[in-house]
């Protein structure tokens, strides 16, 4: 008997573990949709499937950072996003549904969804958002995982001390702790460029869940060093710490989108290509001070 | 279907990464467990039996001690010994190892609870038994040791296996300040390469590994500490037949 409820209650428990993890099912043509579709036509004609579904749906779901200036910030007054990740949001949600950027914002056709360097990966695969566009620095195994655009920004790591630490360059390091974010590559990076400078430098990684944790961490003394890529860095230098001079491990941004999105990737590569090569990128950067 | 959870190129991955990540991970939990399991009986069985004395200072410590442990977060605790308490000591950052953090963390929390736990056996024995065994000329200590506690035992034997799971289970907050145990290098693995579905399914069933057989212990201790006394009866009267 015991064992028969046992049995029953696991059944249950993995029945309904599998219809909550299940992938939304596919929703069907209503006529209101189908008017919908029809009105945006002009824009997705011959548009791909995945595409077509982003057009129904009448919104675009980015995931961009909330918490780096100039990058992408949430105002904290009005709970728009702003930055130059958002900015390059809004260009891709007006070549989806056919308008200007300015007409996409407008609309709001873009809705934001504020990740962090762990969640973005995983919501992307659920499906929960389209794409993300959240200092997403593009590497071989990811791109195993996900699709990835021609690379819209380039940074590189920055070193982060304590000013009354005494560490003025990445030698000074040796048997330190680095502090690094989940799920970011500083780590080989830094082993890389510590290898190519030919330093006998051995410092020791400490993964953190978030920023605001390895800047705690720095503050209160119980990491050395706080590695990540400059433009996030640059959101947490105050009175006192300081950004070594140390600049290595040029990195590229990309724009990434779900592996099965073939579509979506190949308009969001066409868009980001385009504004490369007619310099709308470069007047991006400039309007958001970015080097 | 969680997504890419039957992906063999991502099991193998995780193979791969096995040694490196969980073997460490999971003898740090492993270790802190069984360490904060034995500091936590010690301090739970201390501040019982001070929160049952009759000198009153003793169990005012004892309400302190436990009062404050248990109403306030686990995390904000482990965060304060883990930043705050060594800027107390000195300002130059003084890093307490990640094992002795774990210990204290764990050990100091879960002690405030396994020390109700045995306040509540205690007094869950009729007073009448304790008096009884001082008319008798029995110390507080022979009362404790001969009478009221092998019968607490038997009351307290299922919550505490409560806590010693919890406790187990609460080490993965430890992966919050870096703690190199099981939860961190999960963390680590599943964000590096984005397979999460295999980072976490591995990581419940190395936690249930530790977890399951001391339920079984526990179990077993309860089973016998009932039993005990009958057994000892019946092979009197084995022997008496024999003779």
């Amino acid at each position: 008997m015991m064992k028969k409820m046992l049995s029953l209650a696991l059944t249950l428990a993995m029945v309904a573990s599998i219809t909550a993890c299940g992938s939304k099912p596919e929703t069907t043509t209503t006529a209101a949709e189908t008017t919908k579709a029809g009105e945006t036509a002009k824009a997705g004609d011959g548009a791909a499937a995945d595409v077509q579904k982003i057009i129904d749906r009448g919104t675009l779901k980015v995931g961009c950072k909330s918490d780096i200036p100039k990058f992408s910030l949430q105002n904290t007054a009005t709970g728009e996003y702003e930055g130059f990740e958002d900015d390059i949001a809004y260009e891709i949600a007006g070549k989806i549904f056919g308008c200007t950027a300015d007409e996409a914002k407008e609309k709001k056709l873009v809705a934001f969804q504020g990740v962090t360097a762990k969640t973005r990966g995983p919501l992307l695969e659920n499906g929960e958002i389209d794409l993300v566009i959240a200092t997403f620095t593009i590497t071989d195994e990811r791109k195993e995982t996900y699709n990835f655009s021609t690379p819209y920004y380039t940074d590189a790591i920055g070193l982060l001390v304590n000013k009354d630490s005494g560490i003025t360059s990445i030698e000074g390091l040796d048997g330190k702790i680095v502090g690094i974010a989940q799920s970011a590559n500083t780590k080989e990076m830094t082993l890389k460029y510590i290898d190519e400078k030919g330093l006998k430098v051995k410092p020791q990684f400490q993964e953190f869940d978030g920023y605001p944790a390895l800047a705690q961490a720095l503050a209160t003394k119980q990491i050395d060093c706080f590695s990540v890529d400059r433009a996030i860095l640059s959101g947490y230098v105050n009175d006192k710490n300081q950004i070594l001079e140390d600049r290595f491990a040029e990195q590229d941004y990309g724009v990434a989108s779900a592996k099965e999105n073939t579509g979506l990737a190949a308009l969001v590569e066409e868009k980001v290509t385009s504004m490369i090569s007619d310099g709308s990128m470069k007047k991006l950067q400039d309007k958001w001070e970015l080097q | 279907m969680i997504k890419g959870l039957f992906d063999t190129k991502r099991w193998n991955a995780l193979f791969q990464a096995f040694p490196e990540y969980y073997i460490p991970g999971f003898l740090m939990t492993l270790k802190i467990s069984l360490v904060g399991l034995a500091l936590a009986l010690a301090l739970g069985v201390v501040f019982g039996l001070l929160s049952t004395a009759k000198f009153k200072p003793f169990r005012i410590l004892s309400r302190i001690y436990v009062e404050f442990i248990q109403n306030t977060p686990l995390a904000l605790q482990v965060v304060c010994y883990y930043s705050i308490l060594p800027m107390l000591f000195s300002s130059s950052g003084f890093r307490m190892p990640k094992f002795i953090l774990g210990v204290i963390g764990v050990g100091i929390y879960h002690g405030a609870y396994i020390s109700e736990v045995i306040r509540t056996g205690i007094e869950a024995i009729p007073k009448g038994q304790s008096e009884a065994a001082s008319s008798q000329g029995f110390s507080y200590l022979e009362t404790m040791y001969h009478i009221i506690l092998p019968q607490t035992i038997k009351i307290i034997l299922p919550p505490l296996a409560n806590q010693a799971l919890g406790l187990v289970k609460n080490t993965s907050i430890l992966a919050m300040v870096a703690g190199m145990d099981l939860m961190y290098f999960t963390d680590s693995w599943g964000s590096e390469r984005g397979y999460f579905a295999q980072a976490y399914f591995t990581s419940a069933v190395m936690y249930f590994i530790i977890c399951f057989p001391l339920a079984r212990l526990a179990r077993y201790l309860e089973i016998r500490s009932m039993r005990l006394p009958t057994a000892k009866r019946l092979e009197i009267t084995a022997d008496e037949e024999v003779a």
